[in-house]
C-alpha cells in the first residue's frame, strides 16, 4: 500500500509513467529513491538530466514536512519527573535487614516489613532480633516451591477450577455509584482475552486537593470529565422560515455543567459544517446559527445533526461521570474510559486514577503497568464471585501476557499461537494449517514441551520427568 | 524379552514436504484401477485395495513385507495423475510465490542489496533465537514487499497481477486468462533455491512445485480400512471413496487427452480433477460444496481427520486410550482412611500388578498363578493371576484349568499379572479433572459390594457426591510410576490446595456438627458415653477421667476432642459461631464459647466447628497439615471425623421440616412487616406516576423506582429472616448447622421460615411475558411488588400460584446460567493449561518456558510455593512469635487482637459457593435473589 501511494505521489510529481514502474521495481518509498541519490538512479537507466530532475521533485514535500517537525522539535523536550515516592524503610526496618544481612539470609523484603510492623511497638534486643531473623528464614525457605514444579499448569489450575464456580451474571451495581461493571466468569475471561476494549470500560477517579474535599469542585472536575454533546444543555430548534438554526441553551442545566454560551459559541465555531456561522443573539439569548450561502433544506438539516452531537465539553469516551465518596473524599467514577485525557484533567489525584481497560494502561503508562492491571483485574474479579486464589497464580498468567512487551491474549492469537513447537501448536487449534506451514518452511520440533511429549508417548520434562542420571557409558574402544 | 529400565527419547521430528519422486518411491504400488474388490472378494492388483499395500483381513500376508494383520504396519501406493494438479492446503503460500517472484525469469523481485538486507535480519532473527512464528511474520513481509512490482529488476519483465479464485483457480487480472496448474507449476520450479530460502522455505525440505501435485500419495489400506457388514456387503471407509473418484476422473482426462479431445472437455475434466483431489485433502474447503456420501452425510476426509476435538490430535495423540482401568459408582464409608479406596472384588478380579518373578518372590508367585483367575472365596479374598508373560515376552492366559501347570512352569524373570491386594497403589479420578486434585492416588482395600468407595473428606477435591456419580480408578503398571504417585499423588499429600494454601480436604457436613456438639460448651460424657464416643479410636487410650461431685468419673467434650491433637499444638483463633460482638472481645470469656485456644495439645476454650476442621477453612487442620506433615494430618483428619461421627451419633442429630416451624406471633409480624413493605412500594410506585418521586442522578425516572423498590423488598425479606432468625434459636437443628459451617446458611433458612423474597432475572425484577405485564393474573401496567415477582411466603407456608410461577422463572435462569457456564469456562480453561502448560520453575529460581525464555526471574516474586503459604503470606507470623518469644508474644507487641483468626474468605463468600452448588443440582434450591444471598 505505501507502493501505491509512492506511485502516485511520483505521478503528482510529474514523474513519466514508465521512469514510475521502474522506480518501483527498486524502492518502496519516496525517502528511499531520494536517498539513493542520482548516481543510484542513473544506474538503474535512467537518464542523468532526468534522474536530477526526479530527485530535486521528491525533495520538495519531505523537505517541508521536516520544517513541521522542526518546529515541534524547537519545544524544549523536558525530562520526565523522576519518581521519587520510593518506599522509605523505616528505623526497625532497616535494622532488621542490617541483621538478615550480617546473618546472610535471603529474606523477602515483604517479610522483613511485616515483621518490623509487628514489633515496631516492643523494645526487643539485637538477639532476639537474629532469632526472629533466623527462624523467619528457617520457615521461608521451607516455604519455598520445589524445582521443575509445574508453575503455569498450577496457575492455569488455579484460575480456571474457579471459573466453574463463578456465576455468568454480567451485571454487578458498583458501590453507590450504580454504575454497570462486567463481573465474573465473563469479565475473567475478558481479561485473559486481553480485549482491546473492555465490554464496560469503567474508571475510579480519586480527586485530590480542594476537589477531594468540597462536593461542588468534585462536580465541576467531573463535568470536565463527562462528554456533553448540544443537546445536552440546549434545544435546537429548525427555523425553516429563517433558513438557520436556533440553539436555546438551558441555563440550568449550564450551569450545572459550568459551561457559557459563548463557550458554546466557540466550540461550535470550530466544527467544520457550521465554522464561523454561529454567533450569539444577545437581543434573544439564543445561539444563532445562519449563513449567506443559497439556503437549502438538506444542508440545514444536515447541519442540524451535525450539531446536535457537537462536543461542548469533557473527554471523548466517557459517557457519564458519578461522584461517590469514599473514605471522606470524593471520587469520580465513570462509564468509558479515556486514561491519557484524564489524567491531564486538573483536580484528578492523577498517581491514583484507575482503569478497567488493560490495554489502555498499556499504551499511556508501559507494560509493567499493564501487568499490574491484569493482576489487580483478575484478583478483583476473583475476589468479587469470593473466591480465594493466590495471588502468585495470576502474577504468572500476567507475565506470561506482558512478557515480550505486548499485551498477548491466552489463545491462539496470543501465546499458544506463538508456542515454538508445531505439535503443541495444532493440538490447540488450527491444526491442518499449522502442519502444512511447517512441512513448507522445514520446521523441526524439537520435543521439549508438555504435549509434544505426550503425543509421541514419551515423559514430560516437568517436574520427575525433568530430571536425569547423567551417565556417559565407556565406549568399548575406552576400555583399557 | 523387552529391555527393562532403559528408555529411549525421541529427539526431534522434522516435518517436509514429499516430492513427486519420492511418493513414487516409497509406492508399494501403483494405482490405476477405481475397482476395489473382484467377483470372489479378493482385493485386485493395482486397485485401491492392493495387497500390497498391507492388509485388513485375518489370513491374508502383505505382499511386500510378507506379515499378518496387525503386524504390517501397511505401505503407501501411488496415483500418477494425468496432469498436475494444486494442493489446496499451500494454496495462500502459492499465491504469495507467485506474486513476489517474476513470471518470466522466477527471481524474487527484490534489489540485491534488499534480499541482502532481509537475509541478514534472518540470520540475526535465528541467532537471537527467534521462533518459527517470527521467521513467518517476517518472511511474509518480504513476500508482500516483493509483490506488486511492474517490473521485474532482473529481467524487466513487466508483471502481471494474479487474482486467486477461491478455491483453486489462479487468474491473470488484465485479460482473465486462467493460469492452469502446469503453468503455476512452471512458474514455481523457476523460483531460486536461494530466492527461497529468502521467503523462509528449506527448498531442501520442500520446493514449491511440490505443492503443485503430479503424484498422489495413497494411504496404505489399514488407514482406511473397509468394514464387512453383517449381510456381507462391504462397506468402504471415506478416504477410499474418495480416492476412487479421483482415479475415474483421472483415467478419464488421460483416455481424452491421448485421444485429442477438445480443449473444452479437457479442461472441465481437469477441473473435476482438481475438485476431487480439494476435497481429497479438506473437504470443508470454502467455495465448494463437499463431496458426500450416497446417503448425502459429507465426508470425513484427511483434514476432517486430523481437525477437532474429536480428530486425531486432540482425541488420540493428547489423550489416549488406557488398560487397567475400572469405572463403577461411588459411595461413601467414614471408616475408611483419606488415602483409600474401597475397591469391589469383582474389579478387582479384572484388575492387575504385573510383578516380575525373582528367586525371593517364585513361591509366592507361583502360590498365586495357582490360585487361578477366580479363587473361589470371596471372602477372604484371595488374589489370583490373569496372564503370565514368559521371558521371550509371550502371553499364557491363567484358566482354572491350566493354573497348576502354569504355576509350575513359573521361572525367574517371568512376569505374573497378579490382581489386586490390598495396599495397591491406584489412581483415582473424577471428571471434570479441572485440577491436579482430581486424580490422586489412593491405597487398594478390597471389599464386597459393587462400588468403590472412600472417605467422605475426600469429596471436595473430587467435586464428587453420591447422587450417582461414577469414578475412574486406573491400577500403576511399574514401580517408578507407584513410588511417584506415592510420593506426589497421594491424598494425603494434597490436603493442602495449591489455589489458595488452605486445606481442601477436610471434616465437612456432619463431621462438623459433630465436633461442634464435642466441644461446644464442653459437655461432660459419662463413661459409658464416652466409650462409645471414643471406641472408633483403636489407637488412643481413654484420657484419665474428671470425678464428679457424687464420686463418678466424668470425660468432658473438649478433652475427648484434645485426644488427637499432637501433643505441643497450639493455635488461637475465632469459631465460625463467633457474633463479632460489638462491645469488644472477650476472649477467653466469651459468653458463646466462640474463642478457642489450643495449647500444648489441649483445647482450652471455645468450639470447635469448620474454621476449626472444615476443609478449606480449618485452622486446625492447616497448621496441622503444614507443620507437622501429610503423614500427621492424614491420621488428624482420620481421628477426628470419626470422634466427630461419635460425638453426634451419640447427641443424636436430625432435622425436618417441623424445624422451620416459627410461632403464630413471629409468623404474624412477618407478614405485618412484609405488608408494610409492600405498601411501601404501592407508594413508591403512586409517586413515579405522579411524577414526585425523586430522581437519581445518572438515572431514569423508571430505574430510580426500580432501584428503590429493590431496596424495600430487599429489606422486607431480610428483615423477615431476622424474625424468624430470633425464633429460631440455637437449639434449633437446622440454625446449628448454618452456624456451625456443616450445611446451609441462615438465607436459606430465612427463606424457608421466613420469606421467599423477590425473585429476579438478569439482576432485575421480573417484568417479561404478556404485554406491560407479567402474568394475566394483573393489571396491564402494575409495577407492584407482587405483579412483578415478589414472593411474601416462605418455602414452609407455600406459595401462591402466581409466586410459584416467578419461583420457576427465576430458577430456569439458573439453569441456563450454569449450562453456559460450563461450556465458557471449559474453554477458558483449555486454553490457560495451552498457554502456561510448558512453563516451570528452572533450578535457578526463574520460571521459563520451553525455548527458555524467563517469564518470571523468581516464580510469584517471593519463590513461595502458593500451597505452602499461609493464607497466602510466605510465613505466619503468628507462629514466629509465638515461637520466638514464646506465650507473651501478644502482650510484648501489643498486638490488636482483631487479626487473629482471619479467614480465607468472609462468611458472606462462603455462603455464595453454597448456593451456587445447589443452583447446578437440585432444582428446589433454586432462588435467584436479587443480591445473590449477601446478606
Amino acid at each position: 500500500m505505501a507502493r501505491k501511494d509512492t506511485m502516485k505521489a511520483l505521478a503528482n510529481r510529474g514523474v513519466r509513467d514508465e521512469v514510475v514502474a521502474l522506480l518501483l521495481t527498486q524502492y518502496n518509498t519516496l525517502s528511499d529513491i531520494s536517498a539513493a541519490g542520482v548516481d543510484a538512479l542513473v544506474d538503474l537507466g535512467i537518464d542523468s538530466a532526468e534522474a536530477a530532475e526526479i530527485i530535486t521533485k521528491i525533495g520538495k514535500r519531505p523537505s517541508s514536512s521536516k520544517a513541521k517537525k522542526a518546529v515541534v522539535e524547537d519545544v524544549p523536550v523536558q525530562p520526565m519527573e523522576e519518581v521519587t515516592n520510593y518506599y522509605v524503610y523505616s528505623d526497625v526496618e532497616n535494622r532488621l535487614k542490617a541483621i538478615a544481612e550480617r546473618l546472610d539470609v535471603q529474606l523477602p523484603m515483604k517479610i522483613i516489613v511485616d515483621i518490623a510492623d509487628r514489633i515496631k511497638n516492643a523494645d526487643l534486643d539485637e538477639e532476639t532480633c537474629e532469632k526472629l531473623i533466623s527462624t523467619a528464614y528457617r520457615m521461608y525457605s521451607a516455604h519455598l516451591m520445589d524445582q521443575n514444579e509445574s508453575a503455569g499448569v498450577m496457575a492455569a489450575h488455579s484460575l480456571g477450577e474457579p471459573g466453574t464456580q463463578m456465576n455468568m451474571r454480567t451485571f454487578h451495581y458498583a458501590g453507590v455509584a450504580n454504575i454497570n461493571v462486567t463481573q465474573g466468569l465473563p469479565r475473567l475471561i475478558e481479561i485473559v482475552d486481553a480485549r482491546r476494549i473492555p465490554s464496560t470500560p469503567s474508571m475510579d477517579i480519586p480527586l485530590k486537593g480542594i476537589a477531594a474535599e468540597d462536593e461542588n469542585v468534585a462536580r465541576l472536575v467531573a463535568s470536565n470529565i463527562e462528554i456533553t454533546s448540544l443537546q445536552d444543555v440546549a434545544t435546537i430548534e429548525v427555523d425553516i422560515t429563517n433558513m438557520r438554526l436556533i440553539v436555546d441553551p438551558d441555563n440550568r442545566k449550564m450551569d450545572v455543567k459550568g459551561i457559557t454560551s459563548e463557550e458554546i459559541v466557540d466550540k461550535l465555531n470550530k466544527l467544520k459544517a457550521v465554522r464561523g456561522m454561529v454567533e450569539l443573539d444577545s437581543s434573544e439569548y439564543k445561539i444563532v446559527v445562519r449563513w449567506s450561502e443559497e439556503p437549502s433544506f438538506k444542508k440545514l438539516q444536515s447541519m442540524y445533526d451535525a450539531i446536535k452531537n457537537a462536543k461542548i465539553k469533557g473527554i471523548d469516551g466517557i459517557t457519564r461521570a458519578v461522584l461517590s465518596k469514599t473514605e471522606g473524599s470524593w471520587k469520580i467514577i465513570t462509564e468509558g474510559s479515556n486514561l491519557k485525557e484524564v489524567l491531564k484533567v486538573e483536580g484528578v489525584d492523577a498517581d491514583n486514577v484507575m482503569t478497567n481497560s488493560i490495554l489502555e494502561v498499556a499504551d499511556v503508562l508501559g507494560i509493567e503497568a499493564a501487568r499490574n492491571s491484569i493482576i489487580h483485574e483478575a484478583m478483583g474479579t476473583l475476589g468479587e464471585a469470593g473466591l480465594d486464589v493466590d495471588i502468585r497464580h495470576i502474577m504468572l498468567v500476567a507475565d506470561l501476557m506482558t512478557n515480550d512487551g505486548y499485551v498477548k491474549a491466552i489463545g491462539r492469537h496470543g501465546v499458544s499461537g506463538k508456542k515454538s513447537s508445531v505439535l503443541a501448536r495444532a493440538a490447540f487449534e488450527i491444526t491442518a494449517a499449522h502442519l502444512l506451514h511447517a512441512a513448507m518452511v522445514g520446521e523441526v520440533d524439537h520435543l521439549e514441551g508438555v504435549t509434544e511429549n505426550i503425543i509421541v508417548g514419551q515423559p514430560v520434562t516437568l517436574g520427575t520427568g525433568a530430571v536425569n542420571i547423567i551417565y556417559t557409558p565407556k565406549k568399548k574402544g575406552d576400555e583399557e | 524379552m523387552t529391555v527393562r529400565g532403559i528408555t529411549k527419547r525421541i529427539g526431534s521430528i522434522k516435518f517436509s514436504c514429499v516430492s513427486p519422486e519420492e511418493i513414487r518411491k516409497m509406492s508399494a504400488t501403483k494405482v490405476i484401477t477405481a475397482d476395489t474388490y473382484d467377483d470372489e472378494g479378493y482385493p485386485i492388483e493395482m486397485g485401491l485395495m492392493d495387497p500390497h499395500m498391507g492388509v485388513i483381513e485375518p489370513g491374508l500376508r502383505c505382499k511386500t513385507c510378507g506379515c499378518k494383520v496387525d503386524e504390517c504396519p501397511g505401505h503407501f501406493g501411488h496415483i500418477d495423475l494425468a496432469m498436475p494438479v494444486i494442493h489446496v492446503g499451500f494454496i495462500k503460500d502459492i499465491k504469495m510465490l507467485l506474486e513476489s517472484t517474476c513470471c518470466q525469469c522466477g527471481r524474487l523481485m527484490l534489489s540485491e542489496d534488499q534480499i541482502k538486507v532481509r537475509r541478514e535480519s534472518m540470520d540475526r532473527m535465528e541467532e537471537l533465537g527467534g521462533g518459527t512464528i517470527d521467521v513467518k511474520n517476517f518472511s511474509k513481509e518480504t513476500a508482500k514487499d516483493a509483490s506488486g512490482k511492474g517490473i521485474c529488476p532482473y529481467c524487466g519483465k513487466e508483471q502481471v497481477k494474479i487474482k486467486l479464485d477461491k478455491p483453486t483457480t489462479f487468474r491473470e487480472v488484465n485479460d482473465n486468462h486462467k493460469l492452469t496448474p502446469k503453468e503455476v507449476r512452471e512458474r514455481l520450479e523457476r523460483i531460486t533455491d536461494d530466492d527461497l530460502v529468502t521467503l523462509g522455505i528449506d527448498p531442501s525440505t520442500c520446493r514449491p512445485e511440490w505443492m503443485v501435485l503430479t503424484a498422489l500419495a495413497v494411504p496404505p489400506v489399514t488407514v482406511r480400512p473397509s468394514i464387512t457388514l453383517d449381510s456381507g456387503d462391504r462397506s468402504e471407509d471415506d478416504l477410499t471413496h474418495k480416492l476412487v473418484d479421483v482415479l475415474r476422473i483421472n483415467q478419464r482426462l488421460r483416455e481424452n487427452r491421448d485421444a485429442g479431445a477438445p480443449q473444452l472437455i479437457v479442461e472441465d475434466l481437469w477441473e473435476l480433477l482438481q475438485y476431487h483431489v480439494t476435497t481429497y485433502f479438506d473437504n470443508q474447503t470454502s467455495g465448494i460444496p463437499p463431496a458426500r456420501h450416497r446417503s448425502g452425510r459429507p465426508l470425513k476426509t484427511l483434514a476432517q481427520r486430523l481437525k477437532g476435538k474429536e480428530g486425531r490430535f486432540r482425541s488420540n495423540l493428547s489423550g489416549k486410550r488406557v488398560n487397567f482401568s475400572a469405572r463403577t459408582v461411588i459411595s461413601p464409608d467414614p471408616l475408611l482412611s483419606i488415602n483409600e479406596v474401597g475397591v469391589p472384588v469383582f474389579a478387582a478380579r479384572e484388575l492387575t500388578v504385573p510383578v516380575h518373578v525373582n528367586e525371593h518372590n517364585i513361591e509366592q508367585v507361583r502360590e498365586i498363578v495357582r490360585r487361578g483367575p477366580s479363587p473361589g472365596l470371596d471372602d477372604p479374598y484371595l488374589p489370583g493371576a490373569n496372564y503370565v508373560i514368559r521371558a521371550d515376552g509371550r502371553r499364557i492366559r491363567v484358566t482354572e484349568r491350566n493354573s497348576e501347570d502354569v504355576a509350575e512352569g513359573i521361572e525367574i524373570d517371568y512376569t505374573v499379572e497378579r490382581q489386586l491386594i490390598d495396599g495397591d497403589v491406584v489412581l483415582f479420578n473424577r471428571q471434570p479433572s479441572l485440577h491436579r486434585m482430581s486424580m490422586m492416588a489412593h491405597r487398594v482395600r478390597i471389599m464386597p459390594g459393587r462400588t468403590f468407595r472412600f472417605n467422605l473428606c475426600v469429596c471436595p477435591p473430587y467435586n464428587a457426591d453420591f447422587d450417582g456419580d461414577e469414578m475412574n480408578l486406573h491400577v500403576l503398571q511399574s514401580d517408578e510410576a507407584r513410588a511417584e504417585a506415592r510420593i506426589l499423588m497421594q491424598v494425603q499429600e494434597n490436603i493442602l490446595s495449591p489455589r489458595y494454601g488452605g486445606p481442601i480436604i477436610g471434616a465437612i457436613h456432619d463431621h462438623i456438627t459433630g465436633a461442634y456438639f464435642l466441644t461446644h460448651d464442653n459437655p461432660r460424657f459419662d463413661r459409658f458415653e464416652a466409650a462409645n464416643i471414643m471406641f472408633r479410636l483403636s489407637d488412643i487410650p481413654m484420657p484419665e477421667p474428671y470425678i464428679d461431685e457424687k464420686g463418678e468419673p466424668y470425660w468432658t467434650g473438649k478433652q475427648l476432642f484434645s485426644t488427637v491433637l499432637p501433643s505441643d499444638f497450639r493455635s488461637t483463633f475465632k469459631s465460625n459461631i463467633c457474633r463479632n460482638c460489638k462491645t469488644g472481645c472477650k476472649k477467653e470469656e466469651c459468653d458463646f464459647d466462640a474463642y478457642v485456644k489450643i495449647r500444648d495439645g489441649k483445647l482450652l476454650c471455645g468450639t470447635v466447628d469448620v474454621k476449626g476442621i472444615g476443609n478449606s477453612k480449618g485452622k486446625i487442620l492447616d497448621r496441622i497439615a503444614r507443620d507437622y506433615g501429610a503423614d500427621r494430618a492424614a491420621l488428624f483428619i482420620n481421628q477426628v471425623t470419626r470422634l466427630a461421627l461419635g460425638a453426634i451419633m451419640n447427641h443424636g442429630f436430625s432435622t425436618g421440616i417441623g424445624d422451620e416451624d416459627i410461632p403464630a406471633e413471629a409468623a404474624n409480624q412477618i407478614s405485618s412487616f412484609s405488608q408494610e413493605c409492600i405498601d411501601k412500594v404501592s407508594d413508591l410506585v403512586e409517586s413515579f406516576h405522579d411524577g414526585t418521586l425523586d430522581q437519581m442522578p445518572g438515572r431514569s425516572l423508571r430505574e430510580t423506582l426500580e432501584v428503590k423498590v429493590m431496596g424495600v423488598l430487599g429489606e422486607a425479606r431480610d428483615q423477615a429472616g431476622r424474625i424468624a432468625g430470633n425464633h429460631l434459636g440455637m437449639t434449633n437443628p437446622a440454625v446449628i448447622m448454618a452456624k456451625a459451617g456443616a450445611r446451609g446458611s441462615m438465607l436459606n433458612l430465612s427463606q424457608m421460615a421466613g420469606c421467599v423474597g423477590q425473585q429476579a432475572v438478569r439482576g432485575e425484577r421480573l417484568s417479561r411475558g404478556y404485554w406491560n405485564r407479567t402474568l394475566p393474573h394483573f393489571e396491564k401496567g402494575d409495577l407492584g411488588a407482587y405483579a412483578r415477582g415478589f414472593c411474601s411466603n416462605s418455602y414452609k407456608s407455600g406459595l401462591t400460584p402466581t409466586e410459584f410461577f416467578f419461583h420457576a422463572m427465576g430458577g430456569r435462569e439458573g439453569l441456563v446460567d450454569t449450562a453456559v457456564r460450563t461450556s465458557r469456562s471449559g474453554y477458558m480453561q483449555r486454553r490457560l493449561v495451552s498457554a502456561l502448560e510448558d512453563l516451570k520453575l528452572t533450578s535457578d529460581g526463574t520460571v521459563r518456558n520451553t525455548i527458555g525464555t524467563v517469564v518470571q526471574f523468581r516464580y510469584g516474586e517471593d519463590g513461595v510455593d502458593p500451597a505452602r503459604t499461609v493464607r497466602g503470606k510466605a510465613i505466619d507470623l503468628d507462629d514466629l512469635f509465638a515461637e520466638v518469644l514464646g506465650d507473651k508474644a501478644d502482650e510484648l507487641l501489643h498486638i490488636d487482637t482483631k487479626d487473629v483468626g482471619g479467614d480465607y474468605g468472609s462468611l458472606e463468600k462462603d455462603e455464595m459457593e453454597y448456593i451456587e452448588e445447589e443452583d447446578s443440582e437440585d432444582y428446589d434450591d433454586l432462588d435467584m435473589d436479587y443480591d445473590g444471598g449477601g446478606e
